[in-house]
């Protein structure tokens, strides 16, 4: 960076400021790479499965799947479950109102020690409902970005508790919130989603789940029912944590638990429905006291599950539970309360329903809950190298030791594969470490096997001392899981500080040296004779730093994110109002002014329509006005319009682009040669469009043609053009003309060679857009000239910032009115299947790209050039016109990456401080995400135009 | 020409906008606390029609060129130009992002008339159609901002009165529209009111800035004189 600019101060020759792009690229690169390096942790996914006969490790005992243990599992979900809304308010220092509210479960575990627990689960960030859900059934620890196969759907492919139970022939039911239909599209036997999007609506899905839950309950025709109630999730978003409304909703889930358990007690009876059911319920995560969740504090990851057995298991369980965190409940009866992972989850109940483990889980089961079915308990021999165990607990043990065997196992077998195909893998230090942890366990196995069988001498020794053979065995798995979960975490769930630091420090650093040049720039070359028309320019710089600074600073708040297209269209406003104002002092107001007035109006009402696609749901678009009018003429007549108007408007386009081709490329066959590229573009476009539409009769046959292969021709005529024009370049038949007439003729041949490869990607709203491109252009051009002859500019190279400053806000517009927005939904996956039809990733990603990117990145950098030529029109006869021309593209191609540079480095902060916050995941990290590729792609662009005009 | 005829003392200015201000404050007081949030067309109405006849009486009665000019005709002046102003003011309110929708309609009509008041209808009073004191008013914001010139001085003490509260009632606008976005779920983040609050915040605030700027131009005169 330094030695780039260094050497442009000195002489500002033209031959060296592609370098200095070329290292501001660079320097973006590295920063970007590392901030997202720490901050967007990413994991890939293998879509590698369990089977039932996988060879589960060669040692005995454990050469095959746990056996099963519960009939039937009944998984109750009350979404952002806190933990003391289960747990007696005698745990925590001071009884709090929305305490002590799910009293049964309390109740049941004070009574009923040996069946019934309370269990303070861990979850791991982000603690948003989808990704724990993700969790809970994968057995691994979803990070933000899991690099995978599905292109926009949720759906899970990786291996997962619900594709095992499908396969193992056990029948799901599921109630509530539909995001398990999402992530689950056809695991469920029968399933009762309700629409969960809507946070103000607390009763919809909970009054659903109801009203199915208790007659499924008596039902014979599932094996694992899962009920998901939302109603507190959204209390809590709503009203928080302390008011009327969260009390209400666990008073009511107190009574619906009480039902479920009275029904599952009356049918427990032996021989009954529910003999030996597991009852779970649990929470996916917590919240805080305002009913946030996302981030990692303790409040959001405290959650709590409870479990309650129907059969009873034998008193020995009490040893394995332990008693290490017990209390008083308000009655006086002892409540014992043990804790475990939420990681453990999905090994846990598969080990329990006797499943394969998912491939990608990486819990251990957890003792306390296995052991609290009384299935694990069941005294079942095992063949002839078992021999008889000689009480309950040593029956136990060796069963769960057997059941660690093989879940370390299948951790392992997880761990060789995923470091074998993950591109970011885990460190080999530590890696080495886990192994080596394994294969020390194995090892011990056969001893620990032996001594099941012990010699009667022996009996006594085991009992007087914990540390049996077993206890050890089953102590060196719990090890080595457990480490490999440390390690997992590490990657998985904590930012790198260190990293993010770092690529933030570089970004706040380039950007300042960024600047420096800037002025730098500005200041060789003015004439220093000129103090009055530098003092006269510093309203206008400081006018554009207010605004850029505005701008940037507005990112920083979640709301003004959300409606970023919004505050850029009011700062676009504000500054063509000033620039009305300024006129108006000066008594020369001109028609662009007005112009420029309207197109702010337009402008506006596409970037509101573009969002109230966003917000789904019907209660939006109401009053909106696009609406009122379409209500006004009816639909018929509106979508003849719709089809028609298009294509209209996209002839009067074609007529102002050929009008600007014949006016600004000045080498002949470069001319004619992009004219008749464009004409046929345009009529392919055209011919696209018609196709589409109901309103022409074609045959099929010509209508497929337009479909598929029109805009094929469209792309293939605008690489060509490219082609063309590159070639141009570097065989200089261009050299001849003058440098303004060079640049303006390949700008003009570039920006005709894009434009309709993304006009025909955005669809039919293109051809509007497209009108208010050229509108908006074309207003800011002249604007830009008639200010520098108010002031007297031209003699002076020197860019007019406000000019830049209002194009990368038009920019910012028109991202948004092309109905873009910053998360990975608003991308727009039709534009990716314009003219095909099947999907792949290279190409479909490609057209994707152009769509997301073209109208608010691609162009606007392009006809940069614009600026800096037009401004400068006025002085061509001067003698340095040469070497001032280059100056000013080069300050506007500065200026333009500056402006972009300081709203993602914004961006970047924002981020940072706010990597805790609820919405984190929804929509910080997506904006990055786009603020991040715009960077660097305005870079890249930025660098090959300063190659293509030098 | 005009200039000794509008000389006019700090004490009169003062007195001109504690009238304009007494305007303001009958009108919060006949609304009552909060109106302007639990109906702001019916509030604003209010503020209108209690703000109107003092602005265009005072300002008619500062009028350049009373010889020439009566008083009835100044007032007339403002009266016209309400509605112009008013206008003007909303057309930029929707260039900048404000609701347009059946709903919106008579509280943006009402907001704009108070806007006119704030800015337009002082100067439509005072100056009439005289083109370059219009400029003169509308460049005191560059004169203000960007150099160091003697303003409100002794010759356009109303240009300033005139100027500075405009201006004031604009920015204020202008910033008040800020938190509308914002998703604290406030009754008054709705448009127009939050925009109203930073109008008439603004413009008292230039009222008290022009104010002390005539007092501090008189005394430096006066040191000047001595």
């Amino acid at each position: 960076m330094a030695a780039p600019a260094s050497r442009r101060r000195r002489e500002p020759s033209s031959r060296s400021w592609p370098l200095l792009f070329v290292a501001i690229l660079a320097v973006h690169s590295v920063a970007i790479y590392l901030f997202t390096r720490g901050f967007l942790l990413t994991r890939t996914e293998l879509d590698v499965h369990s089977h039932r006969d996988d060879r589960t490790g060669v040692s005995p005992g454990c050469s095959s799947w746990p056996r099963p243990a519960v009939d039937r599992l009944v998984i109750v979900v009350l979404d952002a479950l806190r933990f003391d809304f289960v747990a007696p308010s005698t745990f925590f220092p001071e009884k709090q109102p929305w305490m002590d509210k799910l009293q049964v479960l309390q109740k049941l575990a004070a009574e009923e020690k040996n069946s019934a627990r309370i269990f303070k689960a861990l979850a791991d960030p982000p603690t948003t409902s989808l990704q724990r859900l993700k969790a809970l059934t994968t057995g691994g620890l979803p990070t933000f970005i899991d690099v995978g196969n599905s292109f926009g759907a949720p759906a899970i492919v990786e291996d997962n508790i619900m594709h095992q139970l499908v396969k193992n022939g056990k029948r799901v039911v599921m109630m509530g919130d539909d995001t398990w239909t999402q992530l689950y599209p056809e695991h469920f036997n029968k399933s009762f989603p309700y629409p969960s999007f809507n946070v103000k609506d607390l009763d919809t899905v909970d009054n659903g789940v109801i009203e199915h839950l208790l007659p499924s309950l008596r039902e014979n025709d599932w094996d694992v029912l899962i009920a998901h109630f939302l109603g507190v999730d959204h209390a809590g978003h709503i009203f928080g944590v302390d008011s009327t409304p969260m009390i209400q909703k666990l008073e009511q889930y107190n009574k619906i638990l009480e039902d479920v358990i009275d029904t599952l007690k009356s049918l427990s009876t032996p021989g009954g429905p529910h003999e030996n059911t597991l009852l779970l319920v649990m929470g996916d995560h917590g919240q805080t006291l305002n009913g946030d969740h996302g981030g990692g504090t303790s409040e959001e990851v405290e959650t709590s599950l409870f479990a309650w057995s129907s059969k009873t298991p034998p008193d020995a369980v009490l040893s394995v539970l332990g008693a290490n965190s017990c209390n008083f409940d308000l009655y006086g009866a002892e409540v014992c309360i043990s804790t475990m992972q939420q990681l453990d989850f999905a090994a846990t109940v598969s080990a329990l329903l006797g499943v394969p483990f998912p491939f990608g889980s990486i819990g251990r089961v957890n003792p306390e809950l296995y052991a609290l079915s009384a299935g694990t308990w069941d005294d079942q021999k095992m063949g002839v190298d078992a021999c008889t165990p000689q009480n309950d607990l040593e029956a136990w043990k060796r069963r769960y030791a057997e059941a660690l065997c093989v879940n370390s196992w299948q951790v392992k077998r997880y761990i060789d594969q995923y470091s074998g195909s993950s591109i970011i893998g885990f460190s080999a230090e530590y890696l080495h470490h886990v192994a080596e942890l394994y294969s020390k366990a194995q090892a011990n196995w056969s001893v620990a096997l032996r001594s099941t069988c012990p010699s009667e001498t022996a009996e006594e020794e085991f009992k007087a001392s914990s540390s049996s053979p077993l206890q050890l065995q089953i102590d060196a798995y719990s090890d080595f899981l457990e480490s490999f979960a440390k390690l997992a975490r590490s990657a998985w769930t904590e930012f790198d500080l260190w990293s993010m630091g770092i690529g933030l420090l570089l970004m706040i650093l380039s950007v300042i040296t960024q600047a420096c040049v800037l002025v730098k720039l500005n200041t060789i070359c003015q004439p220093s004779d000129q103090e009055s028309t530098s003092s006269r320019a510093i309203p206008k710089l400081s006018f554009a730093f207010m605004l850029v600074a505005i701008r940037a600073a507005s990112i920083l708040s979640n709301s003004y994110i959300l409606a970023e297209g919004r505050v850029a269209n009011f700062l676009l406003a504000t500054s063509c109002i000033a620039g009305v104002w300024h006129s108006a002092t000066k008594g020369n107001f001109s028609i662009e002014e007005f112009v420029f007035l309207l197109l702010n109006i337009f402008a506006r009402f596409g970037i509101e329509f573009g969002m109230s696609k966003q917000i789904a749901g019907p209660t939006v678009t109401k009053d909106h006005p696009v609406s009122i009018i379409l209500d006004m003429f009816g639909s018929s007549f509106c979508n003849g319009l719709m089809d028609i108007f298009p294509i209209i408007s996209l002839a009067l386009v074609a007529y102002i682009v050929l009008k600007f081709i014949t006016y600004a490329i000045y080498q002949r066959f470069l001319k004619y040669f992009i004219m008749s590229g464009t004409i046929l573009s345009y009529i392919f476009i055209a011919n696209h469009w018609a196709s589409e539409s109901t309103l022409f009769f074609h045959s099929k046959a010509i209508r497929d043609i337009g479909i598929s292969l029109a805009p094929r021709f469209v792309y293939a005529i605008g690489g060509f053009s490219l082609a063309i024009s590159a070639l141009c370049r570097l065989f200089g038949a261009i050299d001849t003309l003058r440098l303004n007439e060079r640049i303006t003729s390949l700008s003009a041949a570039m920006l005709c060679s894009w434009s309709p490869t993304i006009l025909i990607l955005l669809g039919r709203q293109g051809s509007f857009v497209a009108l208010i491109c050229i509108t908006g252009a074309w207003c800011i051009i002249m604007l830009q000239q008639k200010y520098q002859k108010d002031l007297k500019l031209d003699i002076i190279g020197v860019a007019n910032p406000v000019s830049v400053t209002q194009w990368s806000l038009f920019a910012v517009c028109l991202f948004y009115l092309t109905g873009h927005w910053c998360t990975f939904d608003g991308l727009r996956y039709g534009a990716a299947f314009v003219g095909f039809d099947h999907f792949h990733i290279i190409r479909q990603g490609l057209l994707l790209s152009i769509d997301t990117f073209g109208v608010s990145h691609i162009l606007p950098v392009l006809s940069l050039p614009f600026i800096a030529v037009h401004c400068y029109n006025k002085a061509s006869k001067k003698s340095k016109v040469k070497d001032v021309t280059t100056n000013i593209l080069i300050q506007v191609h500065l200026m333009y990456g500056l402006i972009t540079a300081i709203a993602t480095t914004l961006t970047i902060i924002c981020v940072t401080i706010q990597r805790r916050h609820l919405m984190v995941w929804g929509l910080f990290a997506p904006k990055y995400v786009f603020d991040a590729i715009g960077l660097l792609l305005t870079d890249f662009l930025i660098c090959l135009a300063s190659l293509f005009y030098s | 020409m005009g200039a000794e005829a509008t000389q006019i003392s700090a004490f009169a200015a003062a007195a001109a906008h504690a009238l304009c201000f007494a305007g303001l404050a009958a009108a919060h007081s006949f609304a009552g606390r909060g109106a302007l949030i639990s109906d702001p067309a019916l509030a604003l109405r209010l503020l209108v029609v209690c703000e109107a006849p003092l602005v265009i009486v005072v300002f008619s009665l500062l009028r350049r060129d009373p010889e020439r000019c009566s008083l009835i005709k100044a007032a007339a002046r403002g009266l016209l130009g309400l509605p112009i102003g008013a206008f003007l003011n909303a057309f930029g309110a929707i260039v900048l992002g404000a609701p347009v929708g059946i709903k919106y309609w008579t509280a943006t009509t009402y907001w704009s008339l108070l806007m006119s008041l704030f800015t337009f209808v002082p100067a439509a009073c005072v100056f009439g159609a005289s083109k370059v004191d219009w400029q003169n008013v509308l460049s005191y914001s560059a004169v203000f901002l960007f150099s160091h010139a003697s303003y409100c001085t002794s010759s356009n003490v109303v240009d300033c009165m005139i100027s500075v509260p405009s201006h004031g009632a604009v920015i204020g606008a202008w910033l008040g529209a800020w938190p509308m976005p914002l998703d604290w779920e406030r009754p008054w983040q709705e448009w127009p009111i939050c925009v109203t609050y930073g109008a008439v915040a603004g413009h008292l605030i230039g009222m008290l800035v022009s104010l002390i700027l005539i007092v501090a131009h008189k005394r430096r005169v006066r040191v000047k004189a001595d």
